[in-house]
């Protein structure tokens, strides 16, 4: 898979992304990451390789132990992928199409 | 010298269920959703040639000047936001009748090219507004 694709399915997931939210505070250990999930540590493990593939994380070793911590960068593969106003304006017209299609339902029903 | 910037232009097409004359009214009415003046905290707007408009929604301030209003056909103007990096764009909007509903297709162009590296700014702001948005709606425990 190319980069863009690591990074678009590591952020898929709400778990994952729950983690970077967590490590966008601050780097943390691994037991750290996982205290929130109600979940297998070896599922979080498997989310964390998923954000490593995509250079989303990185580990580093301080004395015994390893912090893992948040690199924003590859997002920026994501963000140029749709311009800003490709996303705007495509909003904006979907919702006023509906504006239009909820209009002729009502009249339709009358 | 410096080189002039290299810039983008989006398009987007929809079909409305509304004859031409009455989505371009329904175009320039701010209470319409999906307008560009809809959601406005403030909002000026004179959509006739060389008539103004600005609009600032969630405080992002939005300028323009209207190039071209023929009703029900076509309708054009300038845009200058933060997110055009000081550029001024241009939006064109065409309407064109399709049995009984219309086609509308939007034209912005003289767009920061962030494939290029100028606009990066924009889509990055935008999309790392969605992003906490998203983790908003993310509760840690989800899985």
């Amino acid at each position: 898979m190319d980069q863009l694709s690591n990074v678009l399915t590591a952020i898929s997931h709400p778990s994952r992304r729950a983690i970077i939210q967590q490590l966008s505070r601050g780097p943390a250990r691994f037991l750290d990451v996982a205290e929130p999930f109600d979940t297998a540590l070896n599922a979080v493990t498997k989310h964390l390789k998923l954000l490593e593939r995509a250079g989303l994380i990185e580990r580093e070793r301080r004395g015994r132990e390893v912090f893992i911590s948040f690199r924003a960068a590859p997002l920026k593969d994501v963000a140029q992928y749709v311009h800003h106003y490709e996303r705007f304006w495509n909003e904006r017209l979907d919702t006023f199409q509906q504006y239009f299609t909820d209009r002729k339902k009502k009249e339709k029903r009358k | 010298m410096t080189a002039a910037p290299k810039t983008l232009e989006v398009t987007i097409e929809r079909t409305i269920a509304a004859p031409p004359s009455e989505v371009y009214d329904a175009w320039l009415d701010p209470t319409v959703p999906g307008t560009p003046w809809s959601e406005a905290d403030k909002l000026v707007l004179n959509p006739t040639v060389d008539g103004l408009f600005y609009w600032l929604t969630r405080g992002t301030p939005h300028y323009g000047r209207f190039t071209h209003a023929e009703r029900g056909s076509r309708l054009q103007h300038t845009w200058m936001s933060p997110n055009t990096l000081g550029l001024e764009s241009t939006v064109t909007v065409t309407f064109k009748k399709k049995g009984d509903g219309t086609v509308m297709t939007l034209v912005h162009s003289g767009l920061p090219d962030t494939n290029q590296g100028k606009g990066h700014e924009g889509g990055w702001n935008y999309f790392m507004g969605n992003f906490e948005k998203h983790f908003a709606a993310a509760p840690a425990r989800t899985h």
